[in-house]
């Protein structure tokens, strides 16, 4: 029986938007290009191009111009209506989605909530072997077991009402839920297409997408064009008629391509250059933090670190704002916790020594490794991946500790995949760890430090933070929820299981005549939709 | 008569080995006494350098990172992006180097003489065995051998010595074998097998001194290429581990800076 | 010289065969898999990667599997780029390598033999040490250093050429990657030529024919010149391969859709199927490129016979 205090609750949470929202907000009296292309590196190869399977970064931006779920992220970040026009949460564990009349597929085809059904039934499949079906999975009904192939997909709680009209069902109540489904994964597929031409749907000329392009040209390791969708029931506030992805891997190819004219956008710009670039292009540099924390994680079953005091005094040394401000130099914010700024749903806690003086800070570390029985000449090994940029943080981190509290660190580079074997296998004393938020939501970022967790590579449980997230998770009073997951973070957090050290940010290079670029987005969700070319 | 005689010790002049001849007329050659004098100053540079500057290679100085040379604060050459002395991690990374350099040449060009020499003289089915086997080792990409040596026996510094090894000793080789294919048809050759000297004997005793002037060419392209390979390896990331470091290192991680020549 | 080449091109197959064979081991035996990343998959989506990509079977079953798609020419499916075959991976990626590799090469022959020629001739004058400088500074400046250099002056601040890209086969995004191979294996090519002749130039035979009186340019280029290529066209084939297929550097620093990066990215990613099916490709080149130079040390040194 829901009090009536949980009722209003509830009618707080739903929310109702009737009227479109133009994509390409274009302030009055630009002047625009006659040619809206544009031509931005993307990275790496995708993947893969199937909404379903793709994972990376790369693949998905592409695939939001491709695609577009029931929501979408606009250009500052915010949710707005996608496929859907609107939609409500009928109860904790339920919504309803309205979905627009006018939506149709590339090829004309109408959406209808079938085709949701369709795409989010096989993005859980484990037959498609999607790497994010856990992810995302998890949050929806019977997601998780069916992921696992426990269940079958027939008892996923999405449900075609009528012909628009879609009903989710979650696992627990999901504040976020809107956001959600604007990833691609949970999108609509048009099923006689997949069924036609099997693994090749997603080339060209044969993929049907709702989005505001369409595939033109895939060229492994070379480039992917995008052409405007006619049929996309927005089309007329697209203004770019062409989009080039070029798979750029070199970042300091990247931004001599970018120089050159080449590009009209940088993926991201390479470590160590930042202050020479913004002194030279100063409004074409955009950087702004995102959701998203470089950390390193102990590997706390290991004998070395069984103590607390051990840990808590590593941590506590690491100047963060040298490492910030000169080392990486890049805008990348200190982070003295796991829950960055900017994250919905739990506060970051920083740790209460964080604004203490460095005197302060060595003098304690120097007492709790004593306490600890750790004498100087102490050596731990920390692992890595190769790239200029850890090796940059490691080299500084080694050196703090040498100076400041005579811990030697011997480092160790390898490939990435096996330093991520590694990782998961427990394989390590100290390893360097990332992670970009899925969504926005702090439990992207606890699944990190909880018990039971994939994603978990420092091996701590605790048990009373995890029965506290428990309680956060299905909680219906957003606030309630927002506290215990707040406090479960300071909790695991007061354990010392990782370093947080700093949040990430995006520094790239735009070149000023390319409009519709927000640095207030905090996932790096854009969609071409919302550029467009000034004239130049 | 007998005058002459006499005075002919006096008239002819010394005997001389071939290695002495090659002595002189090596110190004869400007352009080679002052490479040699080159050579000699950065080797003994590498080996006192270190001891005699005031900086540690691995010594961080958070607060003149990737700074110019400057006399203030004795950082002649400047430092590098994590504040360390440029001039002695040069200095250091060249002992390295040229170490890597110096044990990887040897040892592919021991391996490269000895297989080419033997496949190109035997011939026949032990040549072409032998040179099958050069073929395949040409085609297993090398990045792979790279990976696996490095992941499974570690980054010390006698293993980057191996794994480039591993790929150089077969451009010898083919070299080796292609000379010793055209010299095993002259008369000297001939001469020793009917004179009845056994196949090893022939081999070094009257190709490989006969391959020697190939032999050094090819040696004076390969050493820069074996310490190219090793950057190249660093480049990969699977080169000398930190906080040592080599040319290699050192290059990668400069030419990442040179983004444009403006002031 | 026709039972040779015939009996070359069938020691061909057993060598693909062990290459397979022992790059596969070699793949297998490297700690890591294609499908360990940040993000650790859940045990049901690994089991139906795994059986997806056959890799749920015994070694050996794995391996005959491939043989007989090999026979049929089905290269396999790639991990890391999942919806291309290999065969389209490769396909896309040869004529890349071909064009700039195989064209650098040609150029860096015949540039660097007439440069070796005229060095050598001229030994130990000034037109001898500026060759040998141009050869030296080819040989010890790293491609990662030069590469970049000839962007930023000719892309950045002449604007003649693109910084990279690759568009069809348009001519301006050649130049500067067939250039920088070029100066690359010009300087080696060169110098070997260089010392070859020399050495050639003092042996019995050209002196007999200089006292018959010919001329020099006589001497050079009906006496000498085929002796004293015979080490260099020795390292033709190898250097051929290498330009084809591992230009890394090259394809890395000019953003080149080639060889070169598929099979560095293929290791790094445990894409064994795209490796392997680049080892089978690499290999038949090898075989081919090294039976071709062994025919010309036939042609060049009548008292080579096979």
């Amino acid at each position: 029986m829901q009090s009536p205090f949980k009722l209003t609750a509830i009618a707080a949470l739903t929310f109702v938007l009737s009227a479109p929202v133009p994509a390409a907000t274009i302030p009055a009296g630009t002047q625009l290009h006659p040619t809206q292309t544009l031509v931005r590196s993307n990275g790496s190869e995708p993947e893969s191009m199937d909404p379903a399977v793709a994972e990376t970064v790369p693949a998905n931006q592409i695939l939001r111009d491709l695609f577009e779920g029931l929501t979408a992220t606009d250009t500052t970040g915010k949710t707005v209506p996608g496929v859907a026009e609107s939609w409500k949460q009928t109860n904790p564990t339920t919504w309803v989605f309205k979905l627009r009349t006018n939506a149709k597929f590339s090829n004309g085809d109408p959406i209808t909530a079938e085709d949701f059904v369709y795409g989010i039934r096989r993005f859980v499949d484990p037959k498609t072997a999607s790497p994010y079906a856990a992810t995302f999975g998890v949050f929806l009904h019977n997601g998780l077991e069916i992921a696992q192939g426990k269940k079958p997909t027939s008892e996923l709680g999405v449900k075609a009402l009528d012909k628009h009209t879609l009903e989710i069902k979650t696992q627990d109540p999901i504040p976020f839920m809107a956001e959600l489904v604007s990833n691609t994964q949970l999108g609509p597929v048009h099923k006689a297409t997949v069924e036609k031409w099997g693994k090749e749907w997603v080339k060209p000329g044969n993929m049907v997408g709702n989005g505001a392009y369409k595939l033109k040209e895939w060229k492994v390791n070379n480039r992917i064009v995008v052409e405007k969708n006619p049929n996309y029931w927005d089309a007329a506030n697209a203004p770019l008629t062409q989009v080039t992805y070029l798979p750029i891997e070199d970042q300091f190819a990247d931004i001599k391509l970018w120089e050159s004219g080449e590009t009209d956008y940088v993926y991201q710009m390479p470590p160590g250059v930042f202050d020479k670039y913004k002194a030279q292009y100063p409004k074409e540099l955009r950087n702004q933090a995102i959701i998203g924390v470089r950390y390193y994680d102990y590997q706390t079953k290991d004998p070395a670190f069984k103590d607390v005091r051990v840990r808590k005094a590593l941590s506590m040394v690491i100047d963060r704002d040298i490492l910030s401000k000169r080392v990486t130099a890049d805008g990348q914010p200190p982070a003295y916790s796991m829950i960055v700024a900017g994250t919905v749903g739990a506060d970051p806690t920083p740790y209460e020594w964080a604004n203490w003086p460095m005197d302060k800070k060595v003098s304690e570390a120097k007492k709790l490794l004593e306490q600890a029985g750790v004498k100087p000449g102490t050596k731990y090994s920390f692992s890595y991946n190769t790239s200029e940029y850890h090796k940059k943080m490691a080299v500084f981190v080694a050196s703090e500790w040498k100076t400041k509290l005579g811990i030697i660190m011997e480092t160790e580079t390898m490939e990435f995949k096996v330093l991520a074997k590694k990782r998961h296998d427990g394989a390590f004393q100290i390893a360097r760890n990332g992670w970009l938020a899925d969504y926005n939501d702090a439990t992207t970022f606890l699944a990190l430090i909880r018990c039971d967790s994939d994603q978990n590579t420092n091996f701590h449980c605790n048990r009373e933070a995890e029965a506290l997230i428990k309680k956060g998770t299905q909680s219906t009073d957003a606030a309630k929820r927002k506290e215990f997951l707040t406090q479960a973070s300071k909790m695991i957090l007061d354990d010392y299981p990782v370093i947080p050290l700093v949040q990430y940010s995006l520094p790239r290079l735009i070149k000023s005549y390319v409009g519709g670029y927000s640095e207030l987005n905090p996932q790096d969700h854009y969609r071409s939709k919302d550029f467009y070319i000034i004239k130049h | 008569m007998n005058s002459i005689l006499d005075q002919l010790p006096n008239l002819v002049a010394p005997p001389r080995s071939l290695w002495s001849d090659a002595r002189r007329r090596f110190l004869r050659n400007r352009a080679a006494l002052v490479s040699l004098c080159l050579l000699s100053l950065i080797c003994l540079a590498c080996v006192i350098g270190p001891w005699v500057l005031p900086h540690a290679f691995d010594s961080a100085d958070w607060e003149s990172m990737s700074a110019p040379p400057s006399f203030a604060n004795s950082h002649f050459w400047g430092t590098d992006d994590a504040g360390r002395d440029l001039l002695v991690r040069c200095l250091i990374g060249g002992r390295i180097s040229l170490t890597v350099g110096l044990l990887a040449t040897l040892s592919s060009v021991t391996l490269g003489i000895v297989w080419g020499a033997t496949a190109g003289f035997v011939g026949g089915k032990v040549d072409a065995f032998m040179m099958r086997i050069v073929d395949m080792m040409y085609a297993i990409p090398y990045l792979l051998i790279a990976i696996l040596l490095v992941t499974i026996l570690g980054r010390e510094f006698y293993l980057v010595v191996l794994t480039i090894t591993v790929f150089s000793w077969m451009d010898m080789a083919r070299v080796v074998r292609g000379q010793t294919l055209s010299l095993r048809s002259m008369e000297y050759v001939e001469a020793a097998r009917a004179i009845g000297v056994s196949t090893p004997r022939m081999i070094f005793r009257h190709i490989v001194p006969n391959l020697l002037g190939v032999v050094v060419i090819y040696t004076t392209v390969t050493v820069p290429g074996v310490i190219l390979t090793e950057s190249v390896l660093s480049f990969l990331g699977l080169g000398i581990q930190e906080p040592m470091t080599s040319w290699g290192v050192l290059i990668v991680a400069a030419d990442r800076k040179l983004t444009h020549l403006r002031a | 010289m026709w039972s040779y080449t015939l009996r070359r091109v069938l020691a061909a197959i057993p060598t693909v065969l062990v290459v397979i064979t022992v790059c596969y081991l070699l793949l297998h035996a490297t700690p890591g898999g294609p499908f360990d990343s940040d993000r650790k998959v859940s045990a049901a989506v690994l089991a139906n990667l795994q059986a997806k990509y056959h890799l749920d079977l015994p070694l050996w079953q794995q391996y005959l599997l491939y043989l007989k798609g090999l026979a049929q020419g089905d290269l396999g499916a790639s991990f890391r780029y999942a919806d291309w075959s290999v065969n389209d991976l490769v396909a896309s990626a040869l004529p890349v390598s071909l064009a700039i590799g195989g064209t650098a090469m040609l150029l860096a022959a015949v540039i660097g033999v007439t440069l070796g020629i005229v060095a050598a001739l001229r030994q130990n004058s000034v037109v001898d040490y500026f060759v040998m400088l141009l050869g030296n500074v080819g040989s010890a400046v790293p491609s990662f250093v030069l590469g970049p250099v000839m962007i930023i002056v000719f892309a950045i601040l002449l604007k003649w050429l693109p910084a990279g890209g690759w568009h069809d086969f348009e001519l301006r995004f050649m130049v500067l990657p067939i250039a920088l191979l070029t100066i690359i294996n010009v300087s080696t090519i060169g110098r070997v030529m260089r010392g070859s002749l020399i050495e050639v130039m003092h042996s019995n035979f050209i002196r007999t024919a200089r006292a018959k009186g010919l001329p020099t340019r006589v001497v050079v280029m009906r006496h000498a010149l085929k002796p004293a290529l015979l080490p260099v066209v020795s390292l033709l084939g190898p250097l051929a391969i290498s330009s084809i297929t591992s230009a890394l550097v090259t394809e890395t620093v000019f953003s080149l859709p080639g060889l070169g990066k598929l099979i560095v990215n293929g290791a790094g990613n445990r894409d064994y199927t795209l490796v392997l099916g680049l080892v089978v490709l690499i290999t038949m080149l090898t075989v081919t490129l090294n039976l071709l130079v062994d025919l010309a040390y036939a042609w060049l040194d009548p008292k080579i016979r096979y």
